[in-house]
């Protein structure tokens, strides 16, 4: 705090500032991290307990689980951390446009796992399982939701992130702008999940076929309108950006978000094994 | 493995820049691979308690790995290690002992029917 | 590119060309007045807000004990109805723990620990002001109720399941003083868990150079430890707080036993998170009493590593004795031995710290100040705390006990003999540090022993109470139990106490605006923070110092020259690197607590897309925080060591 930040090359892993070399931003990130373990650490020993003590009317997860889908957005979230990391050692090298296009991967995968998460539920719903149908469906909507929330949050974050990329190094007031920025974004987001999730709740139902497609597209005619209007607007904005304020100097940034969203990646490790396969032994 | 796993070994952020591209890469294969051999794992006709410890092992091989590489913390200064493992020693501590504990038979309620007998059962002995 | 890195991103000093940004970031710099507290990031002016408000609510809390008091003097008592007895108790504890011992403890964290680390503020300035704002936003939630239909919470500070669910705690249909304090709580946690991490970055990564860990004074290792604490145990009862919330407001059936839920369950994770809170509670004031003694004994704390590593030890055996509140429940042979094994390990650390005091004391020339009566008393009282707690570990014991007055008893020792003890000596400790005065010894003195008998008149008494069989929690007891002699004296005592309480606060405002000014250092310490001036300017240190040795002003007091010709080196250093640099303040983290307060009110109410509305500013007033940069301005000395506050 107290020293001129040095104009000469930034050491990305060693900040002379600080009493240890760890920059504050990574060291609050990973105290934060080992709280978060305390928080899924408790939210997973209920799920486990509350299925070791099962009541007569719990459903039977092997019956509603498709690992298919579930392996499908494990996949998905171990993508987007490769891309996050990515990203991180892009932001190391000053590589603005590929931390821009590997943060766009991040959160188009991120999009994917939670679409994949909203199917899942909106599948499980159908077959009655509720919040209150059963201890079975509190524990799981509760903990998988819970993590749901933290990608969803990951998600916003990396938009935020993305969208700083773009802050013109002209000095203009830039924060109204920034803000239509994201509005765009969320509402191409927004509009592409529903499409894609209404879409494949019509698959599933009816097969996969032109005319079930046709029909969906004809269904969801005004979000796709959205989504293809405001990917318009982004791809406009993409390009028409000129130089920008955004380097070397925000790395710690990106870091920082890289471990979060890692971190979410490898709870979901646990989940994945902990809540889906055991129950298939 | 890539030829170049020896020198990705020995080098961290020293590293070229293009060989932490590669091994972050790899990484991701050997986790997709790991997930992989999980969900195979679990179809294998092996006793229940022999799958459920190679899950674990599966998961922690996947967790290690993710907090060591993707996390940077094998390259960082040890204190983040520490303070990351402090959470999750505490953590998984707490879930071990919560499983215990709820598992325990003596924790278990006496249902109405355990308590008829029960009270049966010293009726009988009084008598 | 880099030569156009600017303020926003970077972090580095606001250019003189100053860019031209919106009006929305123009940073406030009002020094005084009301803006100035809104907006600060000041750690020392967020310790006194901290310190404010839990003196406030520790005299309501205080009040609510009166209420309880007055209402078992006699038997049959029809003072208070058992709706309000219930409400009193609930919020007695709850206010005493959360908003009275927690933020006192805060302040000192807040005002004390920079300046013994010798570094200028904490690692984020603009977190440390939002955990206070959210810590008011929770303040409030939590006291809704006396104003509204629904009433005070009434369910326990410790809102055992299945009595907090909607079946067994709603009145009427939109009774919400449950949801009042589940939400509270909720808010509380957010504010203490960002309070804490702030803490631990900051004691980290921000100490000035020399200042090893083992040199460290051993309040700021206590406030590490209560930081580690607070990370790592309120996860718990957030999840658990979660879990009912979503039994209250969405049907779902974690501790509906009818559904399969198991209300036990509750029970563990509140006290997962409940135990480590109490050593939340005390390591703060052990920290404290750890500075008095030495300063008041005349010789450096006996057995320093021993004491931080005891202090480690206890914060870390903390997490694993929760079952101890539970021995009763039915957990098992396995389970109550192994817990009650456990309670009886943890009183080790604890005594070994005990003695250490003690040898500090030993052969040392004591003076009988105010802060040192305050420091013996905690180490009298605290031990008679921890006596009745060792009683408690036997689980055999504990049966007969458990949910009587004897923990009553117990843990108002530990908690006002022990907390409140070290935190009443801390005020009066580094009252002349903060406010440039000294509290008058006569009349702090007097406080003293009206608060020590007074305390001691109405708790002693309630240990016979307990093995007697009066149980916690109720109204009214009958008058042929043999209770009602130690009910009035109790009663009696605590009328004393609170008097004895009334003239501390009577003395602490008189000094405040009339007593005896001091200069520098009026107790002769030995730590950093007295070599400043009373009280020390916003920037606290001139020249950053440099630390030579354990207890770091004595050295400097003992090697003037050698201080002196680095001070002068460091200054012409720091001069040249531009000058100190401060960080500017700024409205948004009080901001974004509205939102959070807004989001938190709707959805108690059960009105949730408003709620969302409240997140939505919550999440803008984020936004525009990251949004207007951490900025920060530059303060030059110049040779009459006033401060040019030049901002570039």
């Amino acid at each position: 705090m107290s020293t001129h930040a040095a104009t000469d090359a930034i050491d990305h892993h060693h900040d002379h500032t600080t009493s240890t070399g760890i920059p504050n931003k990574k060291l609050f990130m990973w105290a934060f991290l080992a709280s978060d373990c305390m928080f899924f650490g408790t939210l997973i020993s209920t799920h486990l307990i509350y299925r070791l003590h099962q009541t007569p009317n719990s459903p039977d997860p092997k019956k509603l689980f498709s690992i298919d889908l579930t392996l499908f957005a494990t996949f998905v979230l171990l993508v987007s951390s490769l891309l996050v990391a990515l990203a991180v050692n892009a932001s190391q090298k000053g590589a603005t446009k590929s931390v821009r296009r590997l943060l766009l991967g991040t959160i188009v995968f991120g999009l994917t796992f939670l679409s994949c998460q909203v199917f899942e539920y909106g599948n499980f719903l159908h077959e009655g399982l509720t919040l209150s149908s059963s201890m079975f469906g509190t524990t799981f909507y509760t903990l998988t939701g819970t993590h749901g929330c933290h990608v969803a949050i990951g998600v916003f974050w990396l938009t935020l992130m993305y969208i700083r990329t773009f802050k013109p190094a002209d000095e203009r007031p830039w924060v109204l702008r920034s803000l239509g920025h994201l509005v765009v974004f969320a509402a191409v987001a927004v509009s592409c999940i529903i499409t894609l999730v209404s879409a494949a709740h019509a698959i599933e139902e009816h097969g996969f076929t032109a005319a079930v497609l046709a029909h969906a597209g004809q269904h969801n005619i005004v979000t796709i309108a959205i989504a293809l209007v405001g990917l318009g607007l982004l791809n406009w904005i993409g390009r028409t950006s000129k130089a920008v304020d955004f380097g070397e100097a925000n790395a710690i940034d990106i870091e920082s978000l890289g471990l979060y969203w890692h971190f979410i990646d490898i709870v979901w490790i646990v989940i994945f094994t902990v809540v889906y396969l055991l129950e298939f032994l | 493995m890539s030829a170049s796993s020896p020198a990705l070994a020995a080098s961290g952020h020293d590293a070229p820049q293009e060989s932490k591209f590669h091994l972050l890469v790899q990484m991701a294969m050997v986790l997709a691979i790991l997930t992989g051999m999980e969900v195979v794992t679990v179809y294998l006709p092996l006793p229940k308690w022999l799958i459920i410890a190679g899950l674990m092992v599966l998961l922690t091989v996947k967790f290690v790995l993710g907090i060591w590489l993707f996390m940077h913390l094998k390259w960082d200064k040890l204190f983040c290690t520490i303070l990351f493992l402090i959470g999750l020693i505490l953590a998984g501590g707490t879930a071990a002992a919560l499983l215990v504990m709820f598992n325990d038979h003596d924790s278990v309620p006496l249902t109405s029917k355990d308590l008829s007998a029960v009270t049966i059962e010293r009726t009988v002995q009084a008598a | 590119m880099e030569a156009t890195a600017h303020a926003a991103s970077a972090g580095t000093e606001a250019h003189a060309a100053a860019p031209k940004r919106s009006w929305l970031f123009t940073r406030p710099t009002a020094k005084t007045g009301i803006v100035s507290w809104l907006t600060t990031v000041d750690h020392k002016k967020i310790g006194m807000l901290y310190g404010i408000s839990a003196l406030f609510f520790f005299l309501v809390g205080g009040f609510e004990a009166l209420l309880i008091r007055i209402q078992l003097a006699v038997p049959n008592n029809t003072f208070i109805s058992h709706q309000t007895y219930n409400e009193m108790f609930t919020m007695h504890a709850t206010t005493m723990i959360f908003l009275a011992v927690m933020p006192l403890s805060a302040a000192f964290f807040n005002y004390i620990m920079p300046l013994q680390i010798g570094a200028r503020d904490v690692a984020f300035p603009r977190l440390n002001g939002f955990a206070f704002w959210v810590f008011l936003a929770g303040a409030i939630i939590l006291n809704i109720g006396w104003f509204v239909k629904s009433g005070a919470p009434d369910a326990g500070w410790f809102g055992y399941a299945p009595l907090t669910s909607k079946a067994y705690s709603d009145q009427f249909a939109g009774d919400m003083s449950t949801d009042l304090w589940i939400m509270g709580l909720q808010i509380l946690g957010v504010s203490s868990v960002i309070g804490s991490l702030n803490f631990i970055v900051t004691i980290i990564n921000m100490r000035a150079p020399g200042m090893t860990m083992m040199r460290l004074p051993v309040f700021t290792w206590m406030t590490l430890f209560t930081a580690f604490l607070i990370i790592l145990s309120f996860p718990a009862i957030t999840i658990a707080l979660v879990e009912l919330m979503m039994d209250r407001s969405f049907s779902s059936n974690f501790f509906e036993a009818a559904a399969g839920g198991l209300p036990i369950l509750w029970q563990h994770l509140f006290w997962i998170f409940g135990h480590p809170e109490v050593y939340i509670l005390i390591l703060p004031a052990m920290g404290i009493i750890s500075e008095i003694l030495p300063t008041f004994s005349r010789k450096p704390l006996f057995g320093y590593p021993i004491i931080v590593f005891s202090g480690a030890t206890i914060g870390f055996l903390g997490f694993g004795v929760w079952s101890h509140h539970m021995f009763t429940t039915g957990m098992g042979t396995m389970a109550t031995a192994a817990f009650s094994l456990m309670t009886m390990a943890i009183a080790v650390p604890t005594g070994v710290k005990i003695f250490n005091w003690i040898g500090t004391l030993w052969g040392g020339h004591l003076q009988m100040r105010t802060p040192m009566m305050f420091a013996l008393g905690f180490v009298w009282m605290f031990m008679f705390g921890g006596f009745s707690g060792i009683m408690h570990s036997a689980a055999p014991a504990d049966a007969q006990q458990q949910d009587s007055y004897f923990v009553v008893a117990h843990f108002h020792y530990v908690l006002i003999g022990g907390s409140v003890f070290g935190l009443l000596a801390g005020i009066h400790y580094w009252f002349p540090l903060i406010f440039g005065r000294k509290v008058s010894e006569f009349w702090g003195k007097l406080s003293f022993w009206l608060i020590f008998i007074g305390f001691n008149v109405t708790f002693f008494p309630m240990h016979f109470l307990g093995l007697n069989g009066m149980p916690r929690r109720t109204a009214v007891y009958d008058g042929n139990m043999g209770w009602n002699d130690a009910n009035l004296v109790s009663t009696i005592g605590a009328f004393i106490l609170a008097i004895g309480i009334v003239v501390y606060f009577a003395v602490m405002i008189r000094t405040y605006f009339k007593g005896e000014k001091v200069k520098i250092d009026p107790w002769d310490a030995r730590t950093l923070e007295w070599s400043l001036p009373t009280p020390p300017p916003e920037h606290n240190y001139d020249v950053l110092p440099t630390v030579h040795a354990r207890d770091a002003y004595w050295y400097e007091k003992t090697h003037r020259e050698e201080i002196a010709k680095e001070h002068a080196e460091h200054a012409k250093a720091e001069a040249s690197h531009g000058g100190i640099h401060m960080p500017s303040q700024s409205w948004f983290p009080l901001f974004a607590a509205i939102g959070l307060l807004i989001g938190a009110i709707f959805f108690v109410n059960h009105m949730f897309e408003w709620a969302i509305g409240g997140a939505a500013i919550f999440v803008l007033g984020v936004y525009f925080w990251a949004a207007e940069g951490p900025g920060g301005y530059h303060v030059h000395l110049d040779g009459d060591d006033h401060h040019d506050g030049e901002k570039h």
